[in-house]
């Protein structure tokens, strides 16, 4: 089961600065994802303050499983108090969960999280912690077992207040009306990805305010437990050049979505296993070699060049439009990366005349994994051959 | 008798591109604009050219049909393209 977690978010109108927070983490060697939105009193950037420092504490304390009531003491103790009401706050909804399908939620002030399990709404019943030091603040922390197929939605109080005073909405769009959108949307796409869900629930909260004007700040976390997507690449020939057949049908019986980054690879696995593969002239855009087309492949590039700039892509964030970009989209799509790397060496990559510098294949491979790791939480595989 | 069609083959490999097979590309163009249906042009993955006899820096290659051209240029290559086109009318 894999955690597709994302969050949209919306300011209030004629604010510049975001007064909800949302802060999260993967574990990819513990299959576990940390996640707190937080909402800050008021708003602007004393509520991004708040909430930032409330969103970014609690990740933290729950990443090292500290006590959550002690932890929740500390950061209510440390924020900085409000002079105009001479209070301290910001509400929270935090979530520890596991692969496997444990999870903790742990709730403040935030309105209660919406659980959905095949069309229909949960209903957990919370253990309520009132704070010993705060009057009228309690938490409200569940442990729950999620399945697949699970969705998980968070919301700040912008979210379920939206359109108050209005008279369709005199108490505003409230939790019951956003469940309804969530289920409606989830009957004409079961399979929507979490960004997806989070960011339609934003614009549909956005059109029912009026003038489309938000009052507060606004921020949807969707979380969806679902088969992980993954993708096989393959690049390099083989170092054993006798088991060619081998990976290039381990290649080819691969489940999810392919990619060949290298023409000499695509020479091999279409000689072994007799497709042909076209090196396409007419997509050959910017200052890559374009792309190749082979039936029952998902996407055919170039090797080491491409890779090279589809690492600096990964990680500048910039790109152009070419086929780094497209081999970078295709990597960004999946959950769980695979990497088949063949050790062999082309000699001719470390003639001295070349123009440019040509990198190593494996040491490129090893600087993509690391930053597909730490910057895109995803979970990569690397096996040489 | 009619003509066959020839080929060009554009290696896109590695090496090749860049050697200079990036400035091919304008063989995309340029030739179907100058020969019509008489020659078409194609990419290709490695040609495996660049690895036999050490023999790799005189990449980028262009193969018209089975001959081969190496350091290539546009220019070279029209050239080469050329000469064929009149052999093969004089056949």
């Amino acid at each position: 089961m894999f955690i597709d977690i994302a969050c949209s978010q919306k300011k209030k109108y004629n604010q510049n600065a975001y007064g909800d927070y949302f802060s999260s983490n993967r574990f990819p060697n513990m299959n576990r994802v940390v996640a707190v939105l937080s909402d800050g009193l008021g708003s602007g950037i004393k509520a991004n303050i708040l909430a930032c420092m409330t969103a970014t504490m609690l990740e933290k304390f729950m990443e090292n499983h500290a006590d959550i009531e002690k932890s929740c003491e500390i950061i209510m103790n440390s924020l900085p108090v409000c002079k105009v009401r001479g209070i301290s706050y910001a509400t929270f909804s935090a979530i520890d969960c596991y692969e496997d399908g444990k999870a903790k939620i742990v709730e403040e002030g935030n309105p209660d999280f919406i659980w959905v399990r095949g069309g229909e709404v949960l209903k957990p019943v919370p253990q309520i912690i009132p704070s010993k030091t705060f009057k009228n603040r309690r938490m409200k922390v569940y442990n729950i077992t999620l399945e697949k197929y699970d969705r998980i939605i968070f919301c700040s109080d912008g979210a379920t207040q939206v359109a108050m005073g209005t008279k369709r909405y005199p108490l505003g769009l409230e939790r019951s009306g956003l469940v309804k959108i969530i289920l409606e949307k989830l009957k004409e796409n079961q399979n929507i990805a979490s960004k997806e869900l989070s960011d339609y629930l934003i614009h549909q909260i956005e059109l029912i305010a009026p003038n489309r004007e938000l009052k507060d700040d606004t921020s949807i976390v969707s979380i969806y437990c679902r088969d992980p997507r993954e993708t096989l690449i393959f690049t390099g020939p083989p170092y054993h050049q006798e088991k060619d057949n081998f990976w290039a049908r381990t290649f080819m019986d691969f489940k999810g979505k392919k990619a060949i980054a290298g023409g000499t690879t695509a020479n091999i696995i279409s000689r072994e296993m007799n497709i042909p593969v076209y090196a396409d002239l007419s997509v050959n855009a910017g200052k890559l070699p374009g792309l190749s087309k082979m039936e029952g492949v998902d996407l055919v590039t170039e090797g080491i060049l491409t890779l090279t700039k589809t690492l600096e892509y990964l990680e500048s964030g910039k790109t152009e439009n070419n086929a780094a970009k497209t081999l970078m989209d295709f990597i960004l799509d999946s959950d769980v990366i695979n990497f088949l790397v063949g050790a062999q060496m082309n000699k001719a990559h470390y003639d001295p005349n070349l123009p440019i510098e040509i990198e190593i294949r494996k040491n490129v491979i090893k600087q993509m994994k690391k930053v597909l790791e730490e910057k895109y939480l995803k979970k990569v595989n690397v096996q040489f051959i | 008798m009619e003509n066959k069609k020839i080929t060009v083959r554009v290696c896109v490999g590695t090496t090749c591109f860049v050697m200079g097979g990036a400035n091919l590309q304008e063989l995309n163009d340029i030739i179907p604009r100058k020969y019509g249906d008489k020659a078409e042009v194609l990419g290709s993955n490695c040609l495996g050219l660049c690895s036999i006899n050490w023999e790799y820096s005189k990449a980028p290659y262009v193969k018209i049909d089975e001959d081969v051209v190496s350091e290539a240029t546009t220019e070279k290559v029209l050239a080469e393209l050329d000469k064929k086109i009149a052999e093969q009318s004089k056949e």
